[in-house]
């Protein structure tokens, strides 16, 4: 991979992905994905809708059951277990915990539950699963509802809270129970785009403090200033991957330039819509040249 | 004819047991129905779509049968069998037995009412299966169930009627017993109507009270 992993004690990759494959029914949704994320590296999955990437990130927390090749997460497999046959089986439910125990996964929905109060919502899994006292999870929920600079909204349900705060609540969630990997999925995706910005900010602190994290996302302004790998996906196949300008670069394939010019086009529209601007196209977009477009522009 | 009240009061005694009786056999029998029908719902919930049918079938066999039968089997197919059952606590059995798949079918119902996301968060952060299921599922559940189960409560109190036919001194066979002996109809129906109507009603407030309290969190 592009990044040598930043602990050099760790004796394997935080996420290892080999060839993995994933079907539904006789749709193959993802083919020989090989991936390596090291410790502390930021990855971004992109790629046009339907490609894979949420299949890919669930298959890594075993939310879906990938049932071609090996995710080995801090250097165990998850899932699965192989047997002296070489069948695999699944995991006791105790073994798959505890590999899960080394990842927080953020949800396009959030996925908070709605009838309890922010600092239930975080404070649970502490208690259940830690075996915290009420008045240790409790305070341990309060400094992870500060890390994403929410500690007033303590006592506030779901409901009563912004898109945006509610995301920044279920990442609160995750990070309290002290995972080493964080996985997000589309996290700003469900966000109006005044919300986004918020929750891009609490990613952006998180990368900076060292956690490793692999997010899908389409906020490509995010995914080059912020991702130390860019993984690009097209029909469960991954097509480029590398530094970001590498991937956004003048040597990117078509398929990549065309998703890119596609993401412009898209953001000029808006933009132009917003400002009222007359002349509808930027003119350094031409056909051919939306990478080159994409990286001078953007970001 | 004249309508004399004094006859409720002068066997009031015996209408009080009765109504007693009524509100042990609605309740306890609710009860019963209530466990058993959660239980149920997990249970069918666990099975492949293949296993389950059987029990979907089976619930589905005691959902098209009519109260009086299902009454009829087991207060009189029971001894047969070599059970034999108090009438009250044959009462109780029958209103748990024939509720408790209402019961599984509204509990369904609201497990499909919760977001699976939800689910899947808790199941990331390592909560267990019975943990999801106490911590997360039935508190919500609740909210969206409670209009049902009132509803089906107070259906319930209505059929323990029919179990005066399998000799439960509850008020209907009472009051019906005193109103032949005295030949005072009017008044032993009219009561008879009116302790129904006070149960349904208190039922349904206190649903209503309820659902206000739990579900405060949506707004
Ligand atoms: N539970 C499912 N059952 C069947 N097909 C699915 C399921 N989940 C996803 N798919 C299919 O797999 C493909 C990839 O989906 P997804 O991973 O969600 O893509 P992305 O996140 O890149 O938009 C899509 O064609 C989608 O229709
Ligand atoms: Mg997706």
């Amino acid at each position: 991979m592009s990044q040598s992993p930043t602990t050099p004690q760790a004796r394997f990759p935080a996420i290892r992905l080999d060839q993995v494959g994933k079907r539904f029914g006789d749709h193959q949704v993802l083919e020989g994905i090989d991936l390596e994320v090291a410790h502390s590296e930021v990855v971004c999955l992109i790629g046009p809708s339907g490609s894979g990437k949420s299949t890919l990130l669930r298959c890594m927390a075993f939310l879906e059951h990938y049932d071609q090749g090996e995710i080995y997460i801090e250097g165990a497999l998850i899932g699965w277990e192989i047997d002296d046959q070489g069948r695999r089986r699944r995991a006791s439910n105790r073994r798959l915990r505890q590999s899960r125990s080394n990842l927080g996964m953020v949800f396009q929905q959030f996925n908070l539950w709605p009838h309890m109060t922010a600092l239930g919502n975080v404070s649970e899994a502490l208690k259940r699963v830690k075996g915290l006292s009420r008045l240790d999870a409790e305070r341990r929920g309060r400094q992870a509802l500060e890390r994403v600079g929410l500690l007033d909204k303590a006592d506030a349900h779901p409901a009563r809270l912004s898109g945006g705060q509610q995301q920044r609540v279920a990442i609160a969630r995750a990070l309290a129970m002290e995972p080493k990997i964080m996985l997000f999925d589309e996290p700003t995706s469900a966000l109006d785009p005044e919300l986004v910005g918020e929750v891009l900010a609490v990613m952006k602190r998180l990368a900076s403090e060292g956690m490793t994290m692999v997010v899908v996302t389409h906020e490509m302004g995010f995914a080059a200033r912020m991702a130390d790998t860019l993984v690009f996906l097209d029909h469960g196949r991954i097509i480029a991957r590398g530094a970001p300008a590498q991937v956004f670069g003048e040597e990117a394939p078509p398929r990549v330039r065309q998703f890119l010019q596609d993401y412009l086009e898209r953001n000029a529209l808006l933009i132009d819509a917003n400002t009222e601007a007359p002349g509808a196209m930027p003119s350094s977009i031409s056909a051919g040249d939306g990478a080159a477009a994409a990286t001078k522009g953007m970001f | 004819m004249n309508f004399d009240p004094s006859i409720l009061t002068t066997h009031a005694g015996e209408i009080g047991d009765a109504f007693l009786v009524t509100v042990k056999t609605w309740l306890l029998g609710s009860a019963l129905g209530l466990i058993v029908g959660l239980a149920l719902a997990l249970l069918i919930r666990s099975l492949g779509r293949w296993a389950r049918l059987p029990l979907l079938a089976l619930s589905e066999l005691i959902r098209g049968t009519p109260f009086l039968v299902i009454c009829f089997i087991l207060y009189y197919g029971g001894p047969s069998i070599g059970i034999d059952l108090n009438a009250i606590f044959a009462g109780i059995v029958c209103i748990g037995f024939y509720s408790s798949v209402y019961f599984a079918e509204i509990f369904r119902s609201g497990f499909n009412a919760v977001p699976r996301g939800q689910l899947e968060a808790a199941e990331c952060l390592g909560l267990g299966r019975w943990q999801l299921l106490v911590r997360i599922e039935l508190p919500q559940m609740l909210v969206i169930i409670l209009p049902a189960l009132t509803n089906l409560l107070t259906v319930l109190c209505k059929e323990t009627a029919i179990l005066s036919i399998i000799t439960v001194p509850e008020l209907t066979a009472v009051l019906g017993g005193i109103g032949t002996r005295t030949f005072s109809f009017a008044e032993t129906l009219v009561a008879l109507c009116l302790a129904y109507l006070l149960l349904v009603e208190l039922t349904a407030r206190v649903g209503n009270w309820l659902e206000r309290r739990v579900g405060g969190y949506l707004n």
